[in-house]
């Protein structure tokens, strides 16, 4: 393990040149200087400052922005201009401290080329005007696992884009890209990716690229007025736990819950084998974005999903690994530690000599602050059932109270438990203008 | 045979199976081997409570009760096949507009193998099929899942309707989901809520004895 403290150092660099806000075109002085004010806030949380001057907050959104303006899902998916416009307005309506990834609605159109089928979206599988979900299945069988642990890109490649992205069935029968090595084992390689079917489904291939890629610069437009509004993004990349990966993506939940009895030294080494790749999904996210955040939701290591002693020898130390990789890069991991974690807890206190940030959901937050303040940067808790249900006079008085506790040790970044698909505008205005009223230190 | 609760309990598959087709082959009655399958579930859904099994455990307690019955049923006479009585219906469904299903499916085994008769609609179920289906079905209780945030309006907009029917005092209506708290249940006017299945069992069966 490198020097802990090179390790702070090169997180501190990476975050002081984000909150310059270098290479941004601020529209003026007093954006400029609002940028690195909020940006300034979230490092000095992640870094547990003492002098840092109030608690920022930050209310993570999928689909608020749209659906509080009456924008149904799938406008949401298929306008980048309207997606890209209304998170524009969500930040200058709520002035929050940090803006969401609105490139995480993602574009639908490139999904309906792909024949994308790992998750259902607004007008195919779920009604105009909801989000996306996740579609679970089983997309890798019991038996699989030696082709991943062996070659993980090669599984991507030849196995699981095959099922998961039906425009791409055809990469099933594309030899090993290996058969690249030499001029006389070329030939057969190439003869591979010349068969009709896989030229149709190489055609999708770039068919979606150029439609995310002329999506990205649509919307790019917005995203860019918003930093230069003085708003920095909460995340610049993303990636996920090793055993979310095999769990969300390939095996199915109830396929790896049995795979923990039936075969678990498959899974120990498959979840292994996926650390490297997370660490440097994870990094060329962030390095692409100029933002060292990267974003990590975590799935099925929650209370419930597995006992103690499961969690400390399937999901942590992997997880652990990814964590520490992004931060010897530079990054600052942000944990989106969705479910409860109260039995977890002790465990996240273990990363206290690297700058990350566990932004929770359903966690008791004053364990939390508890036996993580003053350690790591921890986050969220307000519960997304009192934005949706309750009053704006129970809202701000919730968020004092959270701020209050939470907020004690200054390690602590006001955010809601749930990335919100909706929201209401009288308890979001009152959440965070409360955050500003009560959050100063 | 301790031994078949015990392996069971413990989570042994292999020596589960073993033990089963072992007991079976010396002409044991398959009536108490089925009931020391349903011993060990008791004990697991014990060790469940006590925090020492989480879901894995009952995936894998459900995944052993399938196999078992597999292996059990043949040698059932045909008066014992349908087991003991049910101790009350219970209808499932996740809600409109959510199309999550892994809670929900654990919840309806459990609900199963603790004695329940269940009837499960799927995922993206409206409140009108849900309705219908009551009328069918007759169940105790209404069992609703929801994942996201974007459930908790159709779930009240189910009980406003059983409501607007005249149905409503006829069921307990149960919701469950990752952001269901007291403050959703209230908004929704379910008669409870939950957030893991054996929960769910135990408020079912506390209804059905009340």
């Amino acid at each position: 393990m490198s020097d802990m403290s090179e390790v702070r150092k090169k997180q501190d660099a990476f975050l002081d040149k984000w909150v310059s806000g270098e290479g941004i075109e601020f529209v003026s002085e007093e954006a400029k200087a609002l940028y690195q004010e909020r940006a300034g806030l979230l490092a000095a949380a992640f870094r547990i400052d003492e002098s840092i001057k109030r608690v920022p907050v930050m209310p993570m959104t999928t689909f608020a922005p749209t659906m509080m303006k009456g924008i149904s899902g799938k406008e949401a998916m298929y306008n980048p201009d309207a997606a890209g416009q209304a998170y524009v307005d969500f930040c200058e309506t709520y002035q929050p401290d940090a803006a969401g990834a609105a490139p995480m609605l993602m574009y639908g159109p490139a999904l309906e080329t792909l024949k994308y089928n790992l998750y259902k979206w607004p007008g195919q599988g779920v009604p105009d005007e909801l989000s996306y979900q996740f579609h679970e299945k089983e997309y890798m069988t019991a038996d699989e696992y030696d082709k991943l642990i062996s070659d993980p890109t090669d599984f991507y490649l030849r196995t699981w884009m095959p099922r998961t992205h039906g425009a791409l069935a055809p990469f099933a029968d594309m030899p090993p890209v290996y058969g690249a090595m030499e001029l006389p084992m070329l030939g057969p390689w190439l003869i591979g990716i010349g068969a009709p079917p896989m030229q149709e489904a190489l055609k999708a291939l770039m068919e979606a690229g150029k439609q995310c890629f002329d999506w990205i610069n649509t919307m790019g437009a917005y995203l860019g007025k918003i930093m230069a509004m003085g708003f920095p993004f909460y995340a610049g990349g993303a990636c996920k736990a090793p055993f979310d990966v095999i769990s969300d993506s390939f095996r199915g939940t109830t396929q790896l819950m049995m795979d923990l009895y039936r075969k678990p030294d498959k899974v120990l080494e498959a979840v292994e084998r996926l650390v490297e790749p997370m660490i440097q999904t994870g990094i060329a996210g962030a390095v692409a974005n100029n933002n060292p955040i990267v974003f990590i939701p975590l799935h099925k290591g929650a209370d419930g999903f597995m006992s103690n002693a499961q969690f400390e020898k399937f999901y942590w130390p992997t997880l652990k690994k990814v964590m520490y990789g992004l931060a010897e890069a530079g990054c600052i991991p942000g944990c989106f530690v969705e479910g409860g974690y109260n039995q977890r807890l002790e465990y996240l206190a273990d990363t206290s000599d690297i700058r990350c940030m566990y932004l929770f959901d359903r966690t008791d937050m004053a364990k939390a602050a508890e036996t993580l303040g003053g350690k790591v940067c921890i986050a969220g808790g307000f519960p997304v059932s009192m934005i949706l249900t309750s009053t704006p006079e129970k809202v701000e008085e919730e968020t004092k109270k959270m701020v209050d506790m939470a907020g004690k040790d200054k390690g602590y970044i006001l955010s809601i438990g749930c990335a919100l698909d909706e929201g209401k505008h009288d308890t979001m205005l009152a959440f965070c203008n409360a955050a500003k009223k009560y959050g100063v230190y | 045979m301790q031994d078949l609760v015990n392996a069971m309990a413990d989570m042994m598959e292999d020596k589960v199976i073993e033990l089963t087709n072992q007991y079976l082959d010396e002409g044991q009655d398959p009536v108490a081997i089925f009931r020391a399958y349903q011993e060990a579930m008791e004990e697991i859904g014990r060790r469940f409570e006590a925090n020492t099994y989480f879901v894995p455990e009952l995936i894998m307690a459900g995944e052993m009760m399938k196999t078992g019955s597999e292996l059990i049923k043949p040698h059932l006479k045909n008066d014992a096949e349908d087991g003991p009585a049910k101790i009350g219906k219970f209808l499932l469904a996740t809600i409109e507009g959510d199309i999550h299903d892994i809670g929900k499916n654990i919840v309806g085994m459990m609900m199963d193998l603790n004695g329940f008769e269940v009837m499960d609609l799927g995922v993206d179920v409206p409140a009108d099929v849900i309705i219908e289906k009551a009328r069918e079905f007759n169940p105790d209780i209404i069992g609703v899942s929801g994942l996201l945030t974007l459930a908790f309006d159709p779930m009240k907009g189910l009980v406003e309707k059983l409501q607007e029917a005249g149905l409503r005092d006829g069921f307990k209506v149960l919701i469950g989901g990752a952001q269901i708290d007291e403050q959703v249940s209230e908004y929704v006017g379910a008669d409870a809520f939950v957030t893991d299945a054996v929960a769910g069992v135990n408020i079912c069966k506390e209804w059905m004895a009340a």
